[in-house]
């Protein structure tokens, strides 16, 4: 017990922390009302007609224990389509990860 | 994927005279879907009789419409999203609820409440140990599964319709492994108005025809003809995104416009887009359009004639008026900021004429695009019902009744269903007067002296194993339902859902569905007033069980004739009505025992209509203080769920109960229609008025205790089922803490 407390430990020392970041965003060919609503009520009724379109995304920022950053994108990869953070026939999901910190 | 099949194609060929182009062929192909056509069942859907009185309109259109006198219709219609719910279960599941409250604003009314009838694949009860749930240990994926269309189908529904301020008002839910991986949303609405505002639906040449609302997307592309495949071969993009705030925006506006009276026809784009808008419109109407489709608002430029005209975008309207009102309509539409286009007008020569900037690229015949050739599909009795009939079936008796009834309370099927409910805005309004929960129905307010009662049910179980039965079963429920709430039934609303029509063992199963609702609504003189079919409910394995959903309402002469389930401490039980040992299709046997077969309680029309009669005569006479009908899970549910409601026990001699059963627990659990438990504190009045009816079958049963006290079944004097209220309501309401713990 001690042993393999004492072993999780240890992985946990060598592992390094990353600041992950998870993007969720409805798929290009599927609506937004909330992106159209901001554009339509917010940004053209103020006259920014610089700007072209809005799409909104949830955005998760996770910090995440693991050896690399490969591991550390996969398993948070993992872990959304485990828990079902998003639902891949509407949405894109998106792991990037910003430093490695 | 091939739009028509090669008859449709040869059949539209003949009749255009011509080759028609792509253009052509996908209007056509999205109107001659199942979905949209009904090409398999409109035969036998013209079979329901149609002249009743104070029915405005019937099956058939956007929603039935039903005059309730002093100048007041009531509408109601019942739609469902199925596939869409199926791989996008929140959004799915909204714009279904979206779909069917502009069904309700185009017949001119407004939308007052909704109900939903939802089925799922089963879920994981730590509660209920059941046979299902032993043998399905290792399926803990499916059970998952299950859980995540039910969360989030409940908040697609709850978040639109609280959104738009529209109650949802009840509903029900079954679990039933046929719906594994796949779930029926089934979603009603129903709209209250003056006659004088009905939509008049009468045009003239020159009129023009607005489209409001969203632009068109590229979401939902194929969605109708998707509907109308198994979901094997489902084409993915078919997801729609909800934004139920522009269809309150939608509602406003025509509300506004109805009271300026400035509309000659209103219809909502809804499976297949502006083609089934479009022709069907223009058929029922007896005229053509020319429309112009670089006029319609679109989301993409590069985006094909095709794909504007079989668009699904949601929260669209069509309206057409008199030229003269367009600059009021503008008004009303630029007020709430609801974009719109003219795309096109009234022609007098009957064709649907689609154009893009100038040019003709489409041009056929309204009628041609709206009435796809029917089809005569082969039908042929399946042959495991009778199998399932004569199968020898043995059930142990439980030694250990009290764990028994606990277990069945668990079951999700029967279990209070607080945890959806209470998602729901179910008071918006200030209409509801009976809320959901442990209630008969839904009771809504219309006026000052009339309330209406509405309930969904369905039971798939039954149905499976015969349609007929099972079918009248559902309705015999229904009508109960709004019986035992006080009211008399004013109008059925169906929503027939089956698996793949081409497989003739399928299509028999529907057909004998129909067959019940005929035989029903013409015996009892309750109009069928609308309706809905939906084939290709099929998985990877297999087709779902025949699930027809029945939807009732019934009006209420004012507030003393409302009647509730909930007794008051130390009323007398009476039930109405015998019960038989026919337990196929019962919960007790297929969720607890996992046993599907046995002969499935068969409804004498004659009995059913009867006892319901009486009981309606004695909650007008007031000689009762509730009444609840026995359905799912049989007389020992209904009482317990009666007793749990007031938080008061209840003494029960089930040696008084009229029966023919060989067994206690068969004589707990059987699901025999036509049966009613009313309490009373009359015992004298009751009996002499109950005693007038020669053959009626009732009896004193038991009496309710004290608050807070057991609840108990006894059996040849000796207490059978013993149990403290609180854990009977542990049970009953474990759904909540299975979701939680999500």
């Amino acid at each position: 017990m001690y042993l393999s407390n004492y072993t999780n430990q240890a992985i946990l020392l060598k592992n390094k922390e990353f600041n992950v970041i998870v993007t969720i965003e409805n798929k290009s060919f599927i609506n937004d009302p909330e992106g159209e609503t901001i554009y339509h009520d917010l940004i053209l009724k103020n006259k920014y007609n610089n700007i072209k379109s809005v799409r909104t995304a949830k955005v998760l920022k996770l910090i995440v224990n693991a050896k690399n950053p490969i591991q550390a994108t996969l398993s948070v990869k993992k872990m959304c389509e485990d828990l079902r953070i998003f639902n891949p026939i509407v949405s894109d999901c998106q792991v990037n990860i910003i430093s490695d910190e | 994927m091939e739009i028509l099949t090669e008859s449709e194609l040869k059949y539209l060929k003949k009749k255009l005279k011509r080759e028609p182009n792509r253009l052509e062929k996908e209007i056509v192909g999205a109107q001659w879907s199942e979905h949209c056509s009904y090409k398999s069942s409109k035969k036998y859907i013209k079979l329901l009789s149609k002249d009743w009185k104070g029915i405005i309109k019937g099956p058939g259109y956007d929603a039935g419409i039903i005059d309730i006198g002093n100048g007041d219709v009531i509408t109601i219609h019942i739609e469902s999203h199925n596939h869409p719910s199926a791989v996008e279960p929140y959004g799915g599941a909204a714009t279904g609820v979206g779909g069917i409250i502009r069904d309700i604003i185009s017949m001119g009314t407004m939308p007052i409440a909704l109900l939903n009838a939802l089925r799922f694949g089963h879920i994981k009860s730590p509660f209920a140990s059941n046979e299902i749930s032993i043998s399905r240990e290792k399926d803990n994926e499916l059970y998952s599964y299950s859980k995540w269309l039910l969360k989030n189908v409940v908040r697609g529904i709850a978040d639109y319709g609280n959104c738009i301020g529209i109650p949802t008002v009840g509903g029900e839910i079954e679990f039933d492994e046929s719906f594994t991986n796949y779930c029926l949303v089934d979603v009603a609405a129903i709209g209250f108005g003056k006659r004088k505002n009905l939509i008049g639906n009468i045009i003239q040449e020159d009129d023009i025809i607005i489209l409001a609302g969203s632009s068109t997307g590229r979401d939902g592309i194929h969605g109708a003809s998707f509907a109308s495949k198994e979901l094997a071969k489902e084409n993915r993009s078919a997801v729609q995104i909800p934004d139920p705030f522009m269809e309150k925006l939608l509602i406003e506006v025509t509300k506004e416009a109805i009271e300026a009276n400035i509309l000659k026809a209103v219809k909502d784009l809804g499976g297949g887009g502006l083609s089934c808008c479009l022709s069907e419109t223009a058929a029922n109407l007896n005229k053509g359009f020319e429309i112009a489709l670089d006029k319609v608002p679109i989301k993409y430029h590069d985006m094909e004639p095709q794909e504007i005209m079989i668009s699904e975008s949601q929260e669209r309207m069509l309206y057409i008026m008199n030229k003269g009102n367009f600059k009021s309509f503008a008004k009303i539409l630029n007020k709430y900021e609801v974009p719109f286009a003219i795309i096109g007008s009234v022609k007098n020569h009957k064709n649907l004429v689609i154009c893009k900037n100038g040019k003709t690229i489409a041009k056929m015949p309204s009628h041609l695009i709206a009435y796809a050739p029917l089809l005569n599909r082969n039908s042929r009795k399946p042959k495991y019902i009778e199998d399932l009939r004569v199968k020898k079936i043995s059930v142990k008796l439980p030694h250990d009744l009290k764990k028994t009834f606990l277990n069945m309370l668990a079951n999700p099927t029967i279990a209070f269903k607080y945890w959806v409910f209470q998602q729901f805005d179910h008071e918006i309004g200030l209409r509801t007067i009976v809320k959901p929960g442990m209630t008969n129905s839904a009771v809504i307010k219309l006026n000052n002296d009339k309330f209406l009662a509405a309930k969904l049910d369905g039971n798939s179980k039954v149905c499976y194993q015969d349609p007929y039965e099972g079918t009248l079963s559902c309705l015999s429920e229904a009508r109960a339902n709004i019986i035992s709430s006080g009211g008399h039934p004013i109008g059925i609303v169906d929503h027939l859902q089956f698996g793949n029509p081409e497989n003739p063992e399928i299509f028999w199963t529907f057909q004998k569905s129909i067959e019940a609702m005929i035989d029903f609504s013409n015996f009892n003189k309750i109009p069928i007033v609308g309706g809905k079919v939906s084939f290709y409910n099929e998985t990877k394995i297999g087709p779902i069980k025949p699930s027809p959903v029945i939807g009732m309402l019934g009006l209420i002469e004012g507030m003393t004739c409302i009647s509730k389930i909930r007794p008051t401490p130390h009323d007398t039980l009476y039930i109405v009505g015998i019960t038989s040992d026919d337990m196929g299709g019962s919960e007790y046997f297929q969720f607890l025992n996992g046993v599907t077969g046995g002969t499935v309680p068969k409804l004498d029309l004659q009995i059913d209509l009867i006892n319901a009669d009486i009981i309606s005569r004695i909650i007008k006479e007031q000689l009762i203080s509730c009444s609840h009908d026995c359905s799912k899970g049989g007389l020992s549910i209904a009482l317990a769920e009666m007793a749990m409601g007031s938080h008061c026990g209840i003494n029960i001699d089930l040696d008084k109960v009229p029966n023919n059963c060989k067994r206690v627990d068969f004589l707990l659990f059987a699901e025999t229609p036509s049966r009613f438990i009313i309490g009373t504190k009359n015992e004298e009045k009751l009996e002499k008025e109950l005693s007038k009816y020669k053959n009626l079958k009732y009896s004193k049963i038991g009496k309710v205790t004290g608050y807070g006290d057991n609840i108990t079944f006894a059996s040849k004097n000796k207490k059978i089922i013993d149990i403290e209220m609180e854990l009977a309501k542990k049970y009953f309401e474990s759904i909540s803490s299975i979701m939680e713990n999500h």
